[in-house]
């Protein structure tokens, strides 16, 4: 392993191209007698595990296009209501705003974790002090606590700071329940960033923050995008956070809920006037954006988990 | 260049340990303090009454249940999908007979895709695709299909999450289902970091997929598997939103507590039976749980790390 | 609270003790360590008189905050510029599900809005928020002037009982505005296509069922996720078996409310009768209040249980012939109440907290909500009944399920209704009971189990020090 850190390091690719070469076959004298059985059950499975993601999702997407007598008629019957009437009903039950506030909290919420994040985890994996490896475990234990037991007083606490139902009340407690898992790993990550180009600079005369934002941060660009992107699915799946902190709290305290929150209050609204095809349409209203940004990022959020394993 | 050290470096920690005590560990604190009230969680009044919260859940079966299911998803949640895909990984990876000895199956990019796709997927999505999937009635997409395939009677279908026996299995399905491709691209990630001389060379030697996977892949996997797990035991430990609407009760558990976990139990105490000092003497048990499992986890699976 | 604030304080010399406080600068922040918010100015009572009893003063804005479920919140828009209108009040309205979620941390903050219509699966449970005492008392309501006539007390414009529901430790503290009825409810075109009538007997009952099934129409439907329901079946039979004794045993936690009761044991085995013949529709047992509906509003199912807001909530997927009826729950041989007697009783509970900022304007919003202006808009929005005695004119057009559930009040003396409170006070309890209902119609366990979990659940909550303050009469 510490080879390929060191590739990484010098800002290499993770993975070089002999290891990817599909420089055709380099055949091999083993003719491996279990093979051929082993290839239709490897990929029979694979195929119906991939069944099994997409054909739940492709269901619910049609229910959006049922009434509801036959959503509960069978499993089977056929979408008779070809109109978007479902969506229009499932978009002004709020979908919209809720991705628009989410996305408007973790356009701020993201990058700060990443950076307050990252200038902890160097200070703690790159200088010697005392109370250093206090500081590293006091954020590392963090990550093993269950949010729950937070709830209460951290709700007094932002109201005291008057944040209640704000972005940048959300914003912030977001980055200090990031923080522990993303301390852990770019410490991690900072420990093996080779020592001689920071020495070099040290010798130039850089000053530490110039070292850190000019020389090792770009060199933990992989890090940063891999954590980057456990912090975006974490952030992106909080319910019970938001649920706490981004309630409305009078008649004309705006409606700032987040998606998760949203799609489950939706999802309650139902239960007093049911309506299942407007849920099923504002939950894929919701889908849509998120199936379009992995798409188009899928190569990138794969690469950026490669280097997770490369500590 | 010395004396601006420690200016530095607290310039660089201030920020991240501030909003971190604030927000994070005062709280926490707090609630530890709470668990020794009889604190109702609807007013700012409560009386100091030591232990009775921690020695009343020795005697509270609930409780007890909810510790067992919980165990139940601790180690199921981490093994299911930790196999699964770690076997989806080695098959993308080096599972591919094709022309060559070692390669990727055939629209390995295309299952990757879509293998990862559920973790992008918000909880609440789930819990609504999977309340309709897991519906009890022919309706229900898993009913419809056992009952399409003729193996379900559509007289007396199954009740899934209305099954003390089921389930708790049903909920871990969700879990691995939007899990797996998670963790099989990470371990992908892991694999290709392994020479593929390696394989090639187990091969030759005449080894089989199944030993080359057990003798050569696993043991080089061996740190990330460790991370792996520990991840999915806190995923597991939090399975707070798909019990709470996806099974009966307030706030789910049921039937008859048979999927309640911690969460839920400590939810339910706080906000509808008014037990907030108890609910956070639970809250405190889930996190010397969870902290125990890290610790374990991180021993038990400590091994020499292998250098190539 | 004197013993409180030691509480507190020994609560953080021992945490001190314990060196959880070791983190510097906290210390200061332990002083406000709960909340402890005062809230900021409360708004005094003015001169007060007949027309204005609780002295409201004009100008001061007004904290509204309503479940907005089945009845949406446009009625409440509509007292709320009514409200605004009279007393220039700035009215913050807020409709919402989660009252809970919403609202939990504002009491505790000792914020709370100055009315809330504490209702729906997510709302705060009044016995919890009596015994910390965020509720204001209303008696001083019920006492008040009626704002049609100033001659007569709120309190006699009522319809007689309702009033006892919202009461806790003897005093009224909240106002349930909503009259409800209980029971079961069928399809009137199902039953004249195939020429059969109510059942009145409970054998009848099974009888009617088992002829359906062989006609592929499965009896029961019940919203299984949700065992409330059921269990309003089975109290209910209860209560009509046993007589009203029957009933007060259970709210009253007696040590033989259930096992040992033998109008319990009859009424359970009755039950289960549903369920040992085969006669619930296939999966019920699993599915939620709107599934379950969905599908007894396809005539999957003969008979749901279920409250009168029932044809407000079904009211997209209900056919439009399908004549929606309510039936009171059949009686047993040897029944202590007749057929026709039935739960009633005020529902969606009305509160003004004990902390709220404008509490004269709260009282005044009740007050108001209980005249016949308010109670005939309420009606006319969303077709369900308040506890006004008379106060919708009939010429009001009802649909047909809410018309022939004010057919069955009609036909049912006062003395002949009755209304379970032990929900209200006993949230555990009520829980508990739920666990043990669902048990049994997915057919684990047997009756005589149900009656001892049930029992278990009952002398559990008589443990506790605070069902000392609950009787009923």
């Amino acid at each position: 392993m510490a080879l390929s850190t060191r590739e990484t390091a010098e800002g290499g690719p993770a993975q070089p191209a002999p290891r990817r070469s599909p420089d055709g076959p380099r055949r091999t004298r083993g003719e491996q007698p279990e093979a051929p059985g082993l290839n239709v059950f490897s990929h029979g499975f694979l195929a119906l595990w991939a069944l099994m993601i997409v054909f739940p999702l492709v269901w619910i997407v049609l229910g959006a296009f049922k009434t509801d007598r036959e959503i509960g008629a069978s499993a089977w019957s056929v979408p008779s209501n070809w109109a978007l009437d479902a969506f229009q009903r499932g978009w002004e039950k709020g979908v919209g705003d809720y991705l628009l506030n989410t996305v408007i909290v973790m356009a701020f919420s993201i990058p700060l974790t990443m950076l307050l994040g990252a200038m902890a985890a160097y200070v703690l994996a790159r200088y010697e002090f005392p109370g250093n490896r206090f500081v590293y475990y006091f954020f590392v234990a963090g990550a093993m606590f269950p949010v729950f037991l937070a709830l209460v007083p951290l709700y007094f606490m932002v109201d005291r700071l008057g944040m209640l139902n704000t972005y940048q009340g959300l914003i912030l407690v977001y980055i200090a329940y990031s923080l522990p898992f993303t301390v852990f790993f770019l410490h991690s990550f900072f420990r093996t960033l080779p020592t001689a180009v920071h020495e070099a600079a040290v010798i130039d005369g850089a000053s530490h923050t110039r070292i850190f934002f000019q020389i090792m941060l770009p060199m933990a660009k992989p890090g940063l995008l891999s954590v980057g992107i456990f912090n975006i699915l974490g952030q992106w799946n909080q319910y019970i956070l938001p649920l706490t902190l981004m309630q409305q709290q009078t008649g004309t305290d705006p409606d700032r809920s987040v998606l998760a929150q949203g799609l489950v209050s939706i999802m309650q609204q139902q239960g007093y006037a049911g309506d299942l095809p407007a849920l099923y349409a504002g939950m894929t209203i919701a889908m849509l954006p998120v199936l379009v940004v992995y798409l188009s990022f899928q190569r990138q959020v794969q690469s950026g988990l490669t280097a997770a394993t490369l500590k | 260049m010395r004396q601006g050290k420690y200016p530095f470096i607290l310039g660089f920690l201030v920020a991240p340990v501030g909003l971190y005590l604030v927000f994070v560990i005062w709280p926490y604190l707090q609630t530890i303090g709470y668990s020794f009230t009889d604190w109702s969680g609807q007013t700012q009044t409560f009386d100091f009454v030591g232990l009775d919260n921690y020695t009343r859940l020795f005697g509270d079966e609930v409780f007890h249940n909810a510790l067992r299911n919980n165990l139940q998803f601790l180690v199921f949640v981490p093994v299911l999908t930790i196999l699964l895909a770690l076997f989806f990984a080695f098959m993308l990876n080096v599972g591919g007979r094709g022309g060559g000895g070692v390669q990727p199956v055939r629209g390995a990019g295309l299952y990757r895709i879509v293998f990862f796709f559920p973790q992008v997927l918000s909880i609440a999505i789930l819990a609504i695709l999977f309340q309709a999937v897991y519906r009890s009635d022919g309706a229900g997409l898993l009913n419809g299909i056992l009952i399409a395939v003729g193996l379900g009677d559509p007289a007396s279908p199954v009740e899934w999450l209305n099954s003390p026996d089921l389930v708790r299995w049903c909920l871990i399905m969700v879990l691995v289902w939007s899990g797996v491709g998670f963790y099989m691209v990470l371990f992908s990630a892991a694999m290709q970091s392994i020479p593929r001389d390696v394989f090639e060379a187990a091969l030759l030697d005449g080894a089989s997929r199944t030993q080359t996977f057990f003798r050569v892949t696993l043991p080089l996997l061996w740190d990330t598997v460790q991370t792996a797990w520990v991840f999915l035991a806190i995923l597991a430990m939090d399975a707070f939103l798909l019990v709470s609407t996806l099974t009966p009760g307030q706030y789910g558990g049921g039937p008859d507590h048979n999927s309640e976990v911690l969460a839920t139990y400590l939810m339910r105490n706080f906000n509808v039976f008014g037990q907030a000092g108890y609910a956070c003497a639970i809250g405190v048990v889930m996190l010397v749980l969870t902290l125990l499992i890290s610790v374990i986890t991180l021993r038990a699976t400590r091994r020499d790390r292998i250098e190539f | 609270m004197g013993s409180t604030e030691v509480g507190r304080r020994d609560l953080f010399k021992r945490a001190a003790a314990l060196g959880l406080f070791a983190v510097p600068g906290v210390a200061a922040l332990s002083a406000c360590a709960s909340g402890g918010g005062d809230g900021g100015d409360v708004i005094k009572r003015g001169p007060t008189s007949k027309e204005n009893p609780f002295g409201v003063t004009k100008g001061n804005p007004l904290d509204v905050v309503v479940f907005k479920g089945g009845f949406g919140d446009e009625y409440a828009k509509q007292w709320e510029s009514a409200f605004a209108e009279k007393y220039d009040a700035k009215i913050s309205h807020l409709g919402t599900q989660e009252i809970r979620g919403k609202l939990q941390p504002r009491f505790n903050r000792g914020t709370p809005p100055d009315v809330i219509d504490n209702s729906g699966a997510q709302s705060i449970k009044l016995d919890v928020l009596h015994k910390q005492d965020q509720l204001t008392d209303l008696t001083e309501l019920l006492d008040a002037p009626s704002v049609d006539d100033p001659n007569k007390k709120v309190r006699d414009t009522l319809i007689p009982g309702t009033a006892e529901k919202g009461f806790f430790g003897g005093k009224m503290h909240a106002l349930n505005y909503v009259y409800t009825i209980w029971g079961l409810w069928y399809s009137g075109k199902l039953f004249k296509d195939n020429g059969w009538t109510p059942p009145k007997t409970w054998d009848d009952f099974i009888a009617l069922m088992t002829e359906a099934k062989k006609k592929g129409i499965a009896g029961f439907a019940h919203q299984g996720k949700h065992p409330y329901y059921m269990n309003v079946v089975i109290m209910d039979l209860i209560a009509k078996t046993g007589g009203l004794d029957a009933m007060r045993a259970i709210d009253n936690l007696d040590p033989k409310a259930f096992v040992g009761n033998d109008a319990a044991k009859r009424s359970i085995e009755a039950v289960y009768e549903i369920v040992d013949k085969g006669l619930l529709l296939p999966g019920t047992n699993g599915l939620d209040h709107v599934e379950s509906q969905t599908a007894w509003n396809e005539n999957k199912a003969l008979f749901v249980p279920s409250g009168s807001w029932l044809e407000n909530e079904q009211l997209k997927s209900t056919p439009a012939d399908f004549d929606m009826a309510f039936l009171p729950v059949p009686v047993l041989d040897d029944s202590a109440m007749p057929f026709h007697a039935l739960r009633a009783g005020a529902g969606e509970p009305f509160i003004v907290p004990a902390k709220a900022k404008n509490q004269p304007g709260g009282l005044e919003f009740l007050r108001q909500m209980l005249s016949k202006e308010w109670s005939t808009s309420f009606a006319k929005e969303v077709s369900s009944l308040s506890i006004v005695e008379g106060a919708v004119d009939p010429g009001v057009k009802l649909r047909p399920g809410i018309k022939s559930a004010v057919a069955a009040v009609d036909a049912c003396p006062v003395e002949d209704r009755f209304d379970y409170l032990y929900t209200e006070w006993y949230s555990e309890m009520d829980e508990s009971i739920r666990g043990a209902t669902s048990e049994l119609m997915a057919k684990r366990i047997k009756p005589a189990e149900w009656l001892k979990k049930a029992q278990a659940a009952v002398d559990k909550a008589a443990k506790d020090p605070a069902s000392k303050n609950n009787k009923r009469d």
